[in-house]
């Protein structure tokens, strides 16, 4: 059974991430940045109860405060370039968030040991969970809380004037300005949004697997947090955490089997998958189907 | 640390800089006819120069077989890439190729880490002469044989795009995709071509890299592709002189910046070069005047 | 109303408007028209933000905003439709309009929280208004990309209304229309005019310029070369140079 909370709990943080990216895509901008958000959130939950001795939940949301703080200065002069150049820029951002870690030391002796991160060593012994007796069932269903507190209120945001604002921006930026929309506001807004999912995202991951090192943040982190909305699409916020357990859950937990093959198998997928379907496993065409399959919400969602 | 030593920095860095600017080249060519990002570039060159390494170690040919079968591998496989992330994905949905070449990126990097148990391997150097003496300064022999080749392989390429018909018509595809299709090139054979002359330009920089720094790890696929990009931009988008120059300028910064802190933060200032280059120049280095668009 | 005064803008070493003044009286529907290339588009975008000028003065309602922001320029009650539609096609129609809501008006009605996160509620009545002027209200929960080419023109136009301007510029509105549908058109900008608006039409269709405007101002080569009424515009013999080419 804890295999199961486990994998829960993986999908649970990935579907943060996964979200985080889902909201600054929405306006138009690729974001390889949000496994560095992830990690801030990481190193500064794990620092709040390790070192600060704070109760969990308060450090997850100083967590989420800094690493939307971090976006919001990321995002202007990120802002001033688009497409391509976004993502060279967003990619650079993370890999100097990553060898930020890989150089910080801040160590403090507790008892016995000296606990903290440790630079290439990374940072061990985030142990709240089981200091405080939580079982994997326990865990997993705080993680649940939170990932539906954060997909409840996107969902919301989407239906609302400013989930529509994201998209229009997204869509063609000179009409949405001759609207009256401030693209820097609105695009700064979507960046911090996301920066603070993927605070909370980072926060439980310290958590979950109690030793985070600057290796666990890098190119293939932001890569996934990227493909989790592409494949799902952008309709809404179920796409992308259908998206993540898809890919956590099947791609990989049920091909574990293969081993070391199963990496091979991970690159050659998207591949293949983005020569299948250019748009996204659920692009426009199939989610018309699948409405139709249904019979409602046909035109909305 | 005294100025000399800087200065010594800044040399070597501008010599090994020319393998910087060597990919920067590659994805700058790609960009300038498809209008896309292969991000899977430098991961695939780094690839080539490990293919070279089955001559003599698997062979039984002489070491300096390396280099030659390195830029032929790479230039396959740039053709290889070519066919999976970008013949057959319609150029109109913006991040399907952008993902399919992440998607390839990581899996040439499995593949090199299966293929090598992800041992660093050994690379041959290019001429172990001795060190030449310029006054307090001096020049490593094996990065000037670096250097001499990198620059060869540019004023090659440059001949390539502006000597012969293939260049125009390459540069033709670049400015004018629906005129130049009009006027009886074709596309895809000059799309194709495109990616094998920055494949073997990727094989000659991956060959240098592993040359100059004595091995090939999986480690440095990130590196020097997050590297790539970065001379790309500071260079500007589609501009060969500008990848150049940005080449030898972050190779020359990121020495410097190791000779006054030290080599782990390094390329956290790389980094930072970056993002001072998009607020302040976010066209490259010789965009013109900026317009709104 | 609005006052251009000395505009300039080169891009490069191209000089797209070359000094030009004209000045639009409030109320009236004032046309702008010119050969291709003779920098009328570039005039409108200098007019909404999309460029800023060399030199020269945009003044509107006395205030110089040539170096206003674009999004701001629509809450000082400018708004403007593209000579190539630019609708957010993946969002309904309904959802378009509801983009525009951004005029001090709809401020001053509701408070900051209820405007961006608020539901659909506050905005319903007015945007089923701007919905029936159209003609669009049995379409209002369809894609705007799924709309036919006629409609679009009309939700584009709809659009620019909702956000309450108090002066309009339509870039080249009849282009790829029927006679049939520019008939309406020319209906509906009457319509506007009664109602107050203020108008800047470019247009290359000149049955349509001639019929509905009330003044026209002449481009060519990115310099005025005529301002007037309608029957003083077409008299010009410069104008007619224009247009037909300088032969003898």
């Amino acid at each position: 059974m804890d295999f199961y909370y486990s994998l829960a709990q993986i999908i649970g943080f990935h579907a943060l991430l996964g979200l985080s990216a889902y909201v600054v895509l929405l306006t138009g901008q690729v974001s390889l940045a949000q496994a560095g958000f992830f990690a801030i959130g990481a190193y500064v939950a794990a620092m709040f109860t390790v070192l600060a001795g704070w109760h969990l939940v308060p450090a997850m949301l100083a967590a989420g405060l800094a690493a939307a703080a971090m976006a919001c200065i990321v995002g202007f002069p990120a802002l001033r370039v688009r497409g391509l150049m976004l993502v060279i820029a967003t990619l650079a951002f993370g890999e100097a968030v990553r060898l930020f870690f890989f150089n910080f030391d801040y160590q403090v002796a507790k008892g016995e040991v000296k606990v903290g991160p440790l630079g290439g060593e990374g940072f061990r012994q985030i142990r709240w969970f089981p200091e405080h007796g939580w079982t994997g069932l326990d865990v997993m269903l705080f993680v649940w809380t939170v990932v539906a507190l954060v997909a409840g209120a996107l969902w919301w945001l989407d239906r609302s004037r400013f989930g529509a604002v994201l998209r229009a921006v997204g869509e063609d930026e000179l009409a949405a300005q001759s609207v009256g929309l401030n693209l820097t506001a609105v695009k700064v807004t979507a960046m911090t949004i996301g920066g603070f999912i993927a605070g909370l995202g980072g926060a439980i991951y310290a958590h979950y697997t109690t030793h985070i090192e600057h290796s666990n943040f890098g190119v293939l982190l932001a890569t996934f947090a990227i493909a989790y909305p592409i494949l799902g699409g952008l309709r809404n916020v179920l796409g992308t955490i259908v998206a993540v357990i898809f890919v956590q859950g099947f791609l990989v937990e049920g091909l574990r089997f293969l081993g070391d093959w199963r990496n091979l198998l991970f690159g050659a997928l998207i591949v293949l998958a983005m020569n299948l379907r250019p748009n996204g496993l659920i692009d426009a065409a199939t989610a018309r189907r699948l409405a139709r399959l249904f019979g409602r919400e046909a035109r909305r969602a | 640390m005294g100025f000399v030593d800087y200065v010594q920095a800044i040399i070597d860095g501008l010599l090994f800089g020319t393998t910087y600017s060597l990919i920067g080249i590659g994805f700058t060519l790609v960009f300038g006819v498809m209008h896309k990002i292969n991000m899977s570039y430098a991961a695939a060159s780094l690839a080539g120069a490990y293919c070279g390494l089955i001559g003599p170690q698997m062979l039984g040919l002489p070491p300096w077989s390396v280099f030659p079968l390195s830029i032929v591998a790479a230039g396959v496989i740039g053709y290889v890439i070519y066919l999976t992330c970008f013949r057959f994905i319609p150029l109109a949905s913006p991040l399907a190729t952008l993902m399919s070449t992440v998607g390839m990126l990581l899996l040439v990097d499995e593949i090199v880490v299966h293929a090598t148990a992800g041992m660093p391997q050994n690379y041959p150097a290019i001429y172990d002469g001795d060190p030449i003496e310029l006054g307090p300064f001096i020049l490593r022999a094996d990065l000037v044989g670096v250097f001499l080749i990198c620059v060869v392989a540019m004023a090659v390429l440059l001949a390539l795009l502006y000597r012969t018909r293939l260049g125009m018509a390459t540069r033709a595809v670049a400015q004018q995709p629906v005129a130049a299709q009009l006027c009886g090139m074709r596309l895809q054979a000059v799309n194709g071509l495109t990616f094998v002359v920055a494949g073997l330009l990727g094989g000659v920089a991956g060959a240098m890299i592993g040359a100059s720094v004595g091995m090939l790890s999986p480690l440095i696929a990130g590196t020097i592709t997050v590297k790539g990009l970065i001379v790309t931009v500071i260079g500007g988008l589609g501009s060969i002189p500008g990848a150049i120059v940005a080449g030898l300028l972050v190779g020359a910064a990121e020495n410097l910046f190791q000779a006054v802190r030290n080599v782990t933060e390094r390329d956290i200032y790389v980094m930072l070069l970056l993002f001072a280059f998009l607020v302040l120049r976010p066209g490259g280095l010789f965009a013109a005047a900026r317009g709104r668009d | 109303m609005l006052e251009v005064r000395g505009l300039v803008k080169h891009f490069g070493g191209v000089r797209a408007v070359d000094g030009i003044d004209f000045a639009i009286r409030p109320g009236e529907v004032f046309g702008l028209i010119g050969p291709n290339g003779s920098g009328k588009s570039t005039t409108v975008n200098l007019v909404c933000g999309l460029y800023a000028p060399t030199q020269g003065q945009i003044l509107f309602q006395g205030q110089d905003i040539a170096r206003v922001a674009t999004h701001k320029r629509l809450s000082l009650g400018l708004a403007r439709t593209f000579q190539n539609i630019r609708l957010f096609t993946n969002l309904t129609v309904w959802e378009n309009l509801w983009m525009a809501e951004n005029a001090p008006a709809h401020r001053a009605e509701a408070g900051f929280l209820k405007r961006w996160v608020g539901g659909r509620g506050n905005a319903r009545e007015r945007i089923s208004q701007a919905l029936e002027f159209s003609g669009l209200a049995h379409r209002a929960d369809d894609l705007a990309g799924s709309l036919a080419f006629g409609e679009q023109r009309r939700l584009e136009l709809a659009r620019a209304l909702a956000a309450r301007p108090r002066l309009l510029l339509l870039d080249e509105p009849a282009a790829g229309m029927n006679a049939e549908e520019i008939a309406q058109l020319d209906e509906r900008i009457r319509m506007l005019q009664q109602q107050g608006y203020t108008i800047l039409l470019i247009e290359h269709h000149m049955e349509l310029v001639m019929a509905v405007t009330d003044r026209i101002c002449v481009l060519n080569f990115g310099r005025k070369i005529a301002e007037g009424t309608p029957a003083q515009v077409q008299a010009d013999p410069a104008v007619r140079d224009a247009y037909l080419g300088t032969g003898a």
